[in-house]
This record gives C-alpha cells, structure tokens and sequence, in this order.
C-alpha cells in the first residue's frame, strides 16, 4: 500500500515537472523567436523552413538595430518614451503619495473615505478610448497634439488611480504608532508624514514609482491617437508606424521591439518582490 | 483632532495646514483626477447627442437621441459587441484555469519557486507592442513558425491572423500568452496564504485532495480569484493593441471589438457624436458589470 502510493506520488511529481517544462518552453519560445529575428538578414527571416539558432543556422547581423537605431530615429522615439513616461511617473507618485496617505490615514466624515477610495479606483477602470476623445478635442484645441505634454497629462490618468491605491496599501501596512509619538514629540502631523511614514515607505514608493514607468512605457493606444509627427511618437507607435499596408519591416521592428523590451524586463526583476500588489492595486499582498 | 492642537509650535498658517492636512492631501489627486476623468465623461454625455462635423467650422447641431438609435441598426457594432463579449470570455477563462492549474502545480512540488516564478511572469510585463509584432512573425503565413509546425505535424496550412474562422482564436492565443502569468501569479499568491490548519485537520478525517480543492482551497481562495478576475474582464472589454497590430479588426469584421471600432469611427470616419454615443455604451457597460461583481463578491465573501 505504501510503495504503491509512493509510486503514484512519484508519477505525479514527474507529470508536473513536465508541465512546467512545456509551461517555460511556452513562455520563453516566443521572446526567444523576437530576439533571434533582430538578428537575422532579411533573407533569413523569409526562409523556409525558419532557420532556429544564430552561427548554426544563419550568420546573425546587426543590419536592422543600425536600420533602426541609427538610420531611423528610434532613438528619439525611445527618448521620448522616456520623458513622458519620467514626467507623468513624478507627478504621480508625488500626488498619489499624499492622497494615499490622506486615505490610509486620516477620518473622513461618514461614508467619505470609502466613497473617495472607491471613486479613485473606478477612475482606473475607465476605458481609455472612452476618455482619449475629449483629450483629443482638449489638446487639439489648445494645440498641444503631438506633445509630450499631451502624452504624459493623458497617461496621469491612469497612473494617478494606480499610484494613490497602492501607496495606501503600503501605508495601512505601516503601523501608524510611530507616527503618533513623533507628534507627541511636537512634531506636525505633516511632520510626522515627511520624516516617519515616507522614509518607511520607501520601498513601496520605489515599487510604485517603477510600476508607473513601466506602465507608460508599455502604453499603445493613447500615444496613437494623441502623437503623429516623427517628432513626437513614442517608441511603441514608432514600432507599429513600420507596419504598414504594403510592407512590414519584420527586422526593423523585431530590433526594436527586442530593445523596447529589455529595460522593462530589468525592471520587472527589481519590483519582482512588489509585483502582486502592484498586479492587484494593492488589494492582494503576495 | 486632538493631534491637531498638541502642537503648539509653529506659524499659523502652519497650524492651519495642519489641521486641514487631511484636505489639502488629498485635493491635488481629487482635483487631477477630476479634470482628467470627468471632464472627458461629461463631455462624451453632451457629445452623444449631437452631430459633429470634421469640420470645425460647422456649428454642432442636437440631435437628440439618433447616435444612439443608429446603435440598434448599426450591424458593425453588433458584430463589435458580441466580439468583445467572446474575445473576454475565451481569452478571461482559459487564462483563470491555466492560471489556476499551473500555481496550483508549482505550490505543490517545487520549492524554491522564485527564479521560475520571474521566468513565467515575463509576457505580461513585456511592451504590448513587443507581445504584439512577437506574435504577427510567428502567424505569418508564408514563413512563420506556426505554419511551419503545422507542416511538421502533417496538418495544412493557415492563413491564421487572415482567415475568418481562426482571427479569432489568433487574438486570443496571444491574449493568453501574455495575461495567463497574471491569473498564475495572483493564484500562487493566493495558495501561499492559506492557512495550514483545515488541511490537517481534512487530512485527519481522510479528505480526498479533491475534496480538499474544493471545500477549501476554492474558498479561501475567493477574494483573490474575484479580484484576479474583476481586473482582468476589466482589461479584456477594452482590448486594442493586439487587435490593431495582428488584425486591424479583420478579417471581414471577424476581429472587430468596440475599442477599435471607437477608434475607427472617431479616428477614421471622425464621427465624434456617434463615437461617443458608442462610448457611452462601453463606459454603462463597464460600470454596470463592475459594481454588480463587486457588490456580488462581497455579498459571497
């Protein structure tokens, strides 16, 4: 009875050692097929059947990172990626900060704290393409299209709701003690904010802060229709814009898609531990 | 607040900050969020009832209720409805019980869950547009490695991302590659805050593990599973970047969700009264389900 339920037991262990094989094989095949077609000649990208690994299978080539890095301006693209994503990131954190702590800590009368804290989530769950109209009509109007500016206020609206709950979960996990016998040692409640809540919080301010820039980084739809120019595109629209109708730039786009990728991922490392929490606005604390 | 008057040192308009902290904290973000999310929705109600012309030189006129009585006859945005609706179903599910079955998996036999766990969670935090264009190279029909598979296989084959019958199934299978390391990671964090407790003691009575699935697991689980799936519905119904870069909402209409239909009819066509009467219906849509989930969930909880 023993050994046959070791048996099965040791069974299962290998079906789901199987499992989680195919599972990474599954995850890892499709980042690997991007990389490896940066890296190939056009001639290449077209064979049939593909050709699998670099110097085995084709001699690999830079061709299309110099085509897009220094031929066409995906530098700039990603420069402005970059300024947009670090200037709604900054106003974000700093504003959602104080309306988290505001929300974690403070009494509200009546039901307000809760309808506020509610209110600020569902502005989260707006769908973009309902409000990118107005923003479209707001901004052409005061000719801000094709800025940074337009970019990075419309991306606050999403950034903001994000930013505010999940430093009010960080904060409601601090205990609010330490920030009571500061004030009782004379210190302002804002005092108390500044020099003891904030310093504790810091690694979440740091996870939120990451968060923020990767989600306007990653951000498709709203730079589509807020950016035009070559001037003003963010990386991802300058990717797509080398889609077209009657040719898609296959190693142009897999080159810069692989680059648009790897600070994100180097990003997605050092938030790792705060990555639940931030996934889930702070409502489940992995 | 008697914090408030403890601290006798300071201006006055310091002490006045102070005691109205709990305001001024909080207005900037009220104030930002009101101007950016408000605004727009206010606007989106006055323009779905109105025609306006490309040209901004023509006046707007009321029409009253026609951008919304063009919905009913409109067949592009049935096609578009029922789309969005399939895509979110297809797409929400196979992501929850993949999710769910894998975090149920690594929870059980591997250890050291770590360097795996942030292996897997890559495709969703990878740029839209990365997963997107990742995809497009593996579908393409003359020399992708889906084909090339298919060939392997002994099967014909597929036009994929252009055939009518599978755009579908493309969209969504690149919707599960890149969310299904979402449902798995707010799953394993679910599993890994499970009491140990009520499984001795089920343990103890000769509890079957399926048993123990689900009269414990599952439920201990809920909060966590209505958020997982609350938040990803949310993301589904408004489903864009996978849609412009594989399909463009073809073939036929087979791929068209109401995002890229907005975006047509506003962008394309730039029929902003009826985009918005569309959007108003996204926007009902959305908050209606929202607030019955969430008021649902808790009620269960």
């Amino acid at each position: 009875m023993l050994t046959r339920n070791r048996a099965k037991e040791t069974a299962l262990r290998l079906a789901a050692y199987l499992v989680i094989l195919i599972a990474l094989l599954w995850t890892l095949f499709p980042v690997y097929w991007l990389a490896v077609n940066s890296f190939k000649l056009d001639l290449d990208i077209f064979a049939v059947p593909p050709v699998w690994a670099p110097w085995l299978d084709f001699p690999p080539t830079l061709k299309h990172y110099y085509a897009a890095f220094v031929e066409r301006p995906f530098l700039l693209f990603a420069a402005n990626s970059l300024i947009i994503a670090i200037a709604t990131t900054i106003v974000s954190v700093s504003v959602g900060t104080m309306a988290g702590y505001a929300l974690a800590r403070f009494q509200y009368p009546g039901q307000w704290r809760y309808q506020i804290s509610f209110w600020i989530l569902s502005t989260r769950m707006m769908p973009p393409i309902v409000t990118i109209i107005p923003l479209f009509i707001f901004f052409n109007y005061f000719s801000l299209l094709n800025s940074k500016t337009a970019v990075a206020v419309s991306y606050t609206a999403f950034n903001l709701p994000f930013a505010t709950w999940m430093m009010k979960s960080y904060f409601q996990d601090l205990p609010a003690e330490l920030e009571e016998a500061a004030m009782v040692d004379g210190d302002t409640r804002w005092g108390a904010f500044l020099r003891v809540a904030l310093p504790l919080a810091r690694p979440g301010l740091a996870a939120t802060a990451i968060f923020c820039l990767i989600l306007s980084w990653n951000e498709f739809l709203l730079a589509l229709i807020l950016t035009q120019t070559e001037q003003s595109v963010t990386l991802p629209i300058g990717i797509a814009g080398r889609v077209t109708q009657y040719k898609t730039y296959w190693g142009e786009i897999s080159a810069a898609g692989f680059m648009a990728s790897i600070p994100i991922v180097i990003f997605a490392f050092i938030v790792q531990r705060h990555l639940v929490r931030g996934l889930s606005l702070g409502a489940v604390k992995g | 607040m008697s914090t408030a008057e403890q601290t006798a040192s300071g201006s006055v308009f310091e002490r006045w900050c102070d005691r109205n902290l709990r305001i001024l904290m909080l207005a900037p973000a009220m104030i930002i969020l009101a101007g950016l999310t408000l605004f727009p929705t206010i606007y989106m109600f006055a323009a779905a009832f109105q025609k306006i012309s490309a040209n901004v030189t023509v006046p707007r006129e009321f029409v009253g209720i026609d951008n919304f009585a063009r919905l009913l006859t409109d067949a592009q945005f049935h096609v578009g409805l029922l789309n969005t609706l399939i895509f979110t179903v297809a797409a929400v599910t196979t992501e929850f019980l993949l999710g769910l079955g894998l975090a149920l998996l690594l929870d059980k036999y591997i250890r050291r869950l770590n360097f795996l766990k942030t292996i897997l969670m890559m495709p969703m935090m990878l740029p839209p547009i990365a997963v997107s264009i990742t995809w497009k190279l593996i579908y393409e029909p003359q020399f992708g490695v889906l084909n090339e598979l298919m060939y392997r296989l002994g099967l014909p084959p597929q036009a994929w991302a252009g055939d009518v019958h599978l755009a579908m199934f493309t969209v969504v299978l690149a919707d599960v590659w890149e969310w299904t390391p979402f449902m798995f990671l707010l799953m394993l964090a679910g599993l890994a805050s499970l009491p140990i407790e009520p499984y001795e003691a089920a343990e103890l009575d000769g509890a079957s593990a399926w048993r123990q699935f689900w009269d414990l697991t599952l439920p201990f689980l809920k909060p966590v599973i209505a958020i997982a799936l609350l938040l990803r519905i949310m993301d589904a119904l408004r489903l864009f970047d996978l849609v412009f870069i594989l399909t463009q909402g073809g073939p036929a209409d087979a791929t068209k969700v109401l995002s890229f239909y907005i975006y047509q009819v506003a962008f394309r066509f730039v029929d902003i009264g009826y985009a918005a009467a569309i959007s108003l219906v996204v926007l009902v849509l959305t908050v209606v389900f929202s607030t019955w989930f969430i008021q649902r969930m808790r009620l269960a909880v």
